[in-house]
């Protein structure tokens, strides 16, 4: 290969990750800076400065904690009952044979037709009937609903490759069907279970547009909600916003350095076939 | 004598096919029913009633409602931008996942690294998302201003969120920056699919560069660009956060995009019923479009298991 292949190889791959990366060191290299440097005028590109209280401000001048903590709240809950649901769901769509099937599968996946807002009005209506406006378990509720058709479909590649054989034996062996759920299947595809945890926590973790209609008071405020105050204020106080943004990016990365691989494979095997 | 009630024996029959089936589908019918299926029936009937404020209860008006939306410009000049919205958000982020694949499918030192991480956009919430755009594109603090000014190419900083067509375009971009890294590695990993053999074959007839990616690589993933268009188009027209966080639908109503214009009938003007007006016709939109597409380029059917 030439020398002028190699150069525009690297070029090229230098420019996709500047294009990807450049603003997140941005947010980085401006959360550590004085207040003085990070206003200045003629921005720098390496910190002249450096200092931990943006962070610090974060804990003793707003309830960054609480939201932070219902944030993790809801992400925890919706995963869990997402695992469940979709989990019990797909098997039984991939897994098993009954009339009305393919139909239920339709069915399921065109729920994703149904724009979000359409929901968001009656929802609304019935939560605040139900009396559970403003609290975390509504977002819990409507969260699940939006992730779970997905989640199914993500699951596919995973579930369909468990060998039948393996669940065969254990039945011949006198083992009833949900044993040979919960003892053989589901810890095979442990891998996909991992990548719809994933999914689902991504999705819920920080989650805007349900969490601003929903929820009214200052305690039960999650993460988007509690900073978004902050950047719609006259003055803008940016080292708290970089500070923040900084920590509520880390959860996700660090979730997706460990189940990353699982989740591009789920969402791609269905589209690849 | 009547049957002895026991529970194993109802456990027993259950995990016989097909109950067993039903059984495990049946929560998530009844959490669908309750949480898709009625809300839309109550957005149905909504839209018949004058309901202001939630909890008020409307007097029936029938279409009224409807004809209200129908003939307003504001409906219309919200459909107009919710279109350019979506084919533009489309676009960039279909030829920008593609560009961006093409790229990372090349052999590279730290090629494994790069695959990976290329998805940093995705993970950033729209908090995260709107924090780095408006702090990068700031009329006196930004670095985008700065280095426009810097290099010549503007005399005075432009306000990027402050004027109608900057501010449009910079939504689009910050929403194409963060949605192209999540179909740059589902295309990526269809790239990958595409068997040596055939690509270098091609290559060995005498094909370059461009003629392998037209005649040979595109044709192999096209049903994965199917997919992602429509992903990515059914996502486009239900984004919310990004517009709301950076623009509110402004300024003017340039930005002002469906989800946009309902959220802020309903829970700033207080007319719910207009709200639910507005999202039926747009919901009637989306299934003619979403049934017109997987007509036409989605065959995607559930296969049978072996047992």
């Amino acid at each position: 290969m030439t020398a002028v292949k190699v150069t525009a190889r690297y070029l090229s791959v230098f420019a996709v990750l500047a294009v990807v990366l450049l603003p997140a060191y941005w947010v980085v290299v401006n959360s550590v800076k004085t207040l003085p440097e990070l206003v200045s005028p003629t921005p720098t590109f390496w910190p002249h400065t450096f200092t931990w209280s943006n962070y610090v401000n974060l804990f003793n001048q707003i309830p960054f904690v609480t939201y932070f903590r219902n944030s993790i709240y809801v992400a925890f809950a919706v995963t869990a009952i997402t695992l469940a649901l979709s989990g019990l769901a797909a098997y039984s769509l991939y897994r098993c044979r009954y009339r009305g099937r393919d139909l239920l599968f339709k069915v399921f996946m065109s729920s994703y037709i149904f724009p979000r807002v359409l929901l968001l009005i009656p929802l609304y209506v019935v939560f605040t009937r139900l009396r559970i406006i403003d609290t975390l378990t509504a977002l819990v509720i409507v969260y699940v609903t939006t992730i779970a058709p997905f989640s199914i479909w993500m699951l596919h590649a995973f579930f369909t490759e468990v060998p039948l054989e393996l669940e065969d034996a254990a039945m011949v062996d006198g083992a009833s069907r949900f044993q040979v759920l919960l003892r053989i299947f589901l810890p095979l595809s442990a891998t996909g279970l991992a990548a719809l945890g994933l999914y689902a926590f991504l999705m819920s973790w920080t989650e805007y547009f349900f969490a601003l209609t929903f929820i009214i008071s200052d305690p039960h405020k999650t993460l988007p909600l509690g900073m978004a105050q902050f950047l719609q204020e006259y003055s803008i106080d940016w080292g708290l916003l970089m500070s923040s943004s900084v920590i509520i990016a880390i959860p996700p990365i660090i979730l997706f350095a460990i189940a990353g691989r699982w989740f591009i494979k789920g969402l791609t095997a269905g589209a690849i076939k | 004598m009547l049957p002895q009630f026991s529970l194993h024996r109802v456990a027993q029959t259950l995990q016989k096919d097909p109950y067993f089936g039903y059984l495990l589908v049946l929560p998530l019918v009844v959490w669908t029913l309750l949480t898709i299926v009625y809300p839309f029936l109550d957005a149905l009937r909504l839209s018949v009633f004058n309901v202001g404020y939630v909890g008020t209860a409307g007097r029936f008006v029938g279409l009224a409602n409807y004809s209200k939306v129908l003939t307003s410009w504001e409906f219309w000049h919200t459909t107009e931008v919710t279109v350019w919205w979506t084919v533009l958000n489309v676009g960039l982020q279909v030829v920008g996942g593609l560009v961006a694949a093409l790229v990372l499918n090349q052999e590279f030192w730290g090629h494994e690294f790069a695959r990976t991480w290329i998805i940093l956009p995705w993970l950033f919430p729209s908090i995260v998302l709107a924090t780095i755009a408006k702090w990068m594109l700031d009329p006196t603090l930004g670095v985008v201003n700065y280095l426009l000014l810097h290099a010549g190419v503007v005399k005075a900083p432009i306000s990027f969120l402050g004027t109608p067509g900057w501010a449009f375009l910079s939504a689009t971009i910050v929403n194409a920056w963060h949605w192209f890294p999540l179909f740059a590695l589902m295309i990526l990993a269809a790239l990958q699919t595409i068997p040596k053999e055939v690509s270098d074959a091609a290559e060995v007839d005498g094909a370059n560069y461009w003629g392998r990616l037209w005649y040979v690589e595109l044709p192999c993933i096209a049903q994965v660009l199917y997919v992602i268009i429509f992903i990515s188009s059914l996502w486009a027209a239900n984004i919310f956060d990004v517009i709301w966080l950076l623009t509110r639908g402004g300024p003017g109503d340039a930005t002002n995009t469906f989800p946009i214009l309902i959220y802020y009938k309903g829970f700033q003007e207080f007319r719910i019923s207009e709200a639910a007006a507005i999202s039926i016709p747009l919901f009637v939109l989306l299934l003619l479009y979403g049934v017109w597409y997987m007509r036409r380029y989605m065959q995607q059917e559930i296969e049978e298991p072996a047992a």
